[in-house]
């Protein structure tokens, strides 16, 4: 276990030191969070160049104040006043105008359900839709012309909604209600999300293993340093190290980003993200890290440099975005067949199992359990293959490995 | 009494060659490594069959052979990196079976190092790796940096330095921990001949101080120079196991060479002539073992056109070349006649 220390000593160290390392690691954050603050900034312009009209109200049947509160409450930038002004003088009053709106709100409400609207010729486009939000108020007053009663008005008025009831989870479910909903759902999906970062990043910073090793064996470095440690040791000490290494990438993440979405959402993270959940997404992270680390170290080793990947080494550095093709059907179903049968396949668990327990509400407890069994075999079983095949394949010069030559080890 | 033994190891042949009494002083070396009976396949082909030899501390022992004859799996083998499938390796006579890594420095005969690494970064590595004091690795590093003439390199990369600059720091890293057992497969090839003699005076020095070394090397000049003992391995078997002198007193028998106008023939009919070469007017004659070479001289006839002549053993090299081509097994068997 020394040994494999110093090799993850050594990994951390070397990469610490290398330019294009730092240069990644505080790239992809700073990345992340220009797209963040762009799409924000961006967003946020967008709300700022609302041109602000003036809307004037020709109001006969009292309806004025509903109005303004109305478009008040919807956060329209509107400039409302009434207006004595006819529908006669409306064309010459607009003449070299722009942004203004007259509205005419009289008895063709009542009968005829027909506002009249004048606009100037300069007008946004988005002036029709946000008369919409005028339509309740000025339905209530029809109604209530027509004799129906307030309660029976407010009812009308405020529509039909659809509400989805999923039976498997109406079970236990009568307890919770209002923000009680938003906050269990955010005690998933925070610490579901963190944790989904935590696996990108190893998983990502993890697949270093492949070059390292491959780089080992091209730089003909692998012999020297298997005369002082086992094949065992350098390869669990490249696990470790790189395991490390994703971790930090993790923590410079959330030290840039922490602050910046702390200030922008409003939000409290922190209180949704140090939940007991937390705890299983980050072993579903860490042990599929595990696992697809053996992978590479073992794959890297076939290989006699990193531009002569053949086909079966590409598709090994593929397996970790396996889940992205079940993405659609787990997300649509998380209870589905499709979900159910992915939790239990090694490659994709990791991921799949991630997303299904930040949208279930009920966690399925016992294919938790045996797909973090499945999980646990597979990260096991895939260390000695890896081990296997990196204690002959690191010294193998010139060439890369067939699958019919690494079978050939495995079975060895 | 313990006695050395120099043994013929030709096919079919079992025969002690010759007997001596070892001397003293090889005597009271002690034993650092002991190579039993190995033996290695890959698939259905031996590579390794009943290798046996010691080396000692404070010797150069030199192993031998043509290319493919088992010289690096028998080394990788000793280091662990492979693993026999018969015989056994120990340390001290240790017989745990645990090869102590930390106590054998290793010059592979594949040459590598990090690229983008520095270099002082990479001997404190591996000395690390061996668990030898840091401190104490980078006066070391420091001190054999300035002495191979690679001072202010330490901070270099390997990438910077050259590819015989790259030797050094290799050769540095073999022996940065001071090791017992030192290992050098092919520690010359690349280098040029100011960095060989080198490379030569260091290894002497390691040896005098104690170290017991093991060389491979293709270089025979170089072997014949500095090895103690010679373990000569073809097709993955014992040809030659011997000292030096021993070796070469019992296969490098005399050869007399003469550059003048003379027709073979003459020289074909003296005594004690194993065999004779000619090529345009140089004549070499072979004698056989055991001539006294100053009253074979006088057998020279009279008629002979002598510009030069001279009279030496025959080289390491030649021994090499006639194994590597199987004279020397076909002499045995009688299927070659002198």
């Amino acid at each position: 276990m020394r040994n494999t220390m110093k090799v993850a000593k050594w990994e951390i160290k070397r990469n610490l030191k290398n330019k294009s390392y730092i240069i990644g690691l505080f790239l992809t954050p700073i990345i992340f969070l220009a797209i963040f603050l762009i799409g924000s900034w961006v967003g946020g312009d967008s709300d700022d160049q609302l041109v602000t009209m003036q809307v004037l109200v020709h109001d006969q049947i009292g309806v004025y104040d509903v109005l303004e509160q109305t478009a008040a409450q919807s956060g329209i930038p509107w400039e409302m006043e009434q207006t004595d002004a006819s529908e006669a003088d409306v064309s010459s009053l607009l003449e070299g105008s722009e942004n203004t709106a007259y509205l005419f709100i009289d008895e063709r409400l009542i009968n005829d359900g027909l506002v009249p609207v004048y606009t100037s010729d300069e007008m946004p486009p988005y002036f029709m839709s946000q008369l919409q939000v005028l339509t309740a108020p000025l339905q209530v007053v029809q109604l209530e012309r027509f004799g129906v009663g307030e309660e029976e008005r407010e009812l009308i008025a405020s529509g039909i909604r659809f509400d989805e009831q999923k039976v498997g989870e109406m079970i236990g479910e009568e307890t919770e209600a209002g923000s009680g909903d938003l906050e269990s759902m955010l005690r998933r999906v925070v610490p579901g999300v963190f944790a989904g970062i935590i696996m990108l990043s190893i998983v990502f910073t993890g697949m270093a293993i492949f070059t390292s090793a491959s780089q080992e064996k091209k730089d003909k470095i692998a012999e020297i340093i298997l005369s002082s440690v086992s094949p065992t040791e350098l390869m669990q000490g490249k696990i470790i190290g790189y395991f490390v290494l994703g971790l930090i990438q993790v923590a410079v993440f959330i030290a840039f980003l922490l602050p910046i979405t702390l200030w922008k959402m409003d939000f409290p993270i922190l209180q949704y993200l140090l939940v007991p959940e937390l705890l299983l997404f980050v072993a579903i992270s860490i042990i599929g890290y595990l696992m697809f680390a053996a992978i590479f170290a073992g794959i890297g080793a076939t290989m006699a440099d990193m531009t002569t990947a053949g086909t079966f080494q590409s598709m090994a550095l593929m397996l970790p975005f396996l889940p992205f093709f079940f993405i659609g059907p787990v997300i649509s179903n998380p209870s589905g067949i499709v979900a159910q049968v992915t939790t239990y396949v090694p490659f994709t668990a990791p991921g799949v199992l991630l997303i299904r327990l930040t949208m279930l509400e009920q966690w399925p407890w016992t294919e938790i359990i045996i797909s973090l069994a499945v999980l646990v075999i597979s990260a096991w079983v895939f260390m000695k293959l890896a081990g296997k095949i990196f204690k002959v394949g690191i010294l193998m010069y010139g060439k890369n490995a067939t699958p019919k030559e690494i079978w050939k080890w495995i079975r060895s | 009494m313990f006695q050395h033994q120099l043994e013929c190891g030709a096919r079919g042949c079992t025969c002690i060659v010759s007997r001596m009494t070892i001397t003293k002083e090889l005597r009271s070396m002690e034993i650092v490594l002991t190579v039993n009976n190995l033996g290695k396949s890959f698939k259905d082909k031996t590579v390794l069959s009943n290798i046996s030899f010691e080396v000692r501390k404070g010797e150069i022992m030199a192993i031998l052979g043509p290319n493919g004859a088992g010289k690096s799996t028998t080394i990788r083998n000793i280091m662990g990196i492979m693993y026999p499938d018969a015989g056994s390796i120990t340390f001290h006579g240790s017989p745990s079976g645990e090869i102590p890594k930390h106590k054998i420095g290793y010059l592979p005969e594949e040459r590598g190092m990090y690229k983008n690494v520095k270099v002082m970064d990479i001997l404190l590595y591996l000395a690390e790796l061996k668990d030898y004091p840091l401190n104490k690795a980078r006066e070391r590093a420091l001190a054999y940096l300035n002495k191979f003439g690679l001072e202010g390199k330490d901070k270099a990369t390997i990438e910077e330095l050259s590819k015989g600059m790259g030797q050094k720091v290799q050769f540095i890293a073999s022996i940065i921990h001071e090791p017992e057992l030192l290992i050098l497969d092919e520690p010359f090839s690349g280098l040029d001949p100011v960095s060989q003699e080198l490379f030569k005076d260091e290894i002497r020095q390691l040896a005098k101080q104690g170290t017991a070394i093991l060389l491979s090397s293709h270089q025979m000049n170089l072997v014949e120079e500095m090895a103690d003992r010679l373990f000569m391995i073809h097709r993955g078997q014992k040809v030659i196991y011997g000292k030096m002198d021993d070796v070469k007193r019992q296969y490098a028998n005399f050869k007399c060479t003469i550059r003048g106008a003379n027709d073979r023939s003459l020289l074909e009919k003296l005594p004690d002539v194993e065999r004779v070469e000619q090529n345009d007017d140089v004549i070499t004659v072979y004698l056989t073992k055991d001539v006294h070479p100053s009253q074979w001289l006088k057998h020279l006839p009279e008629n002979l056109n002598i510009e030069e002549l001279s009279l030496d053993r025959i080289s390491l090299h030649e021994i090499f070349i006639d194994i590597a081509t199987d004279r020397n097994l076909l002499l045995e068997a009688g299927e070659v006649h002198a």
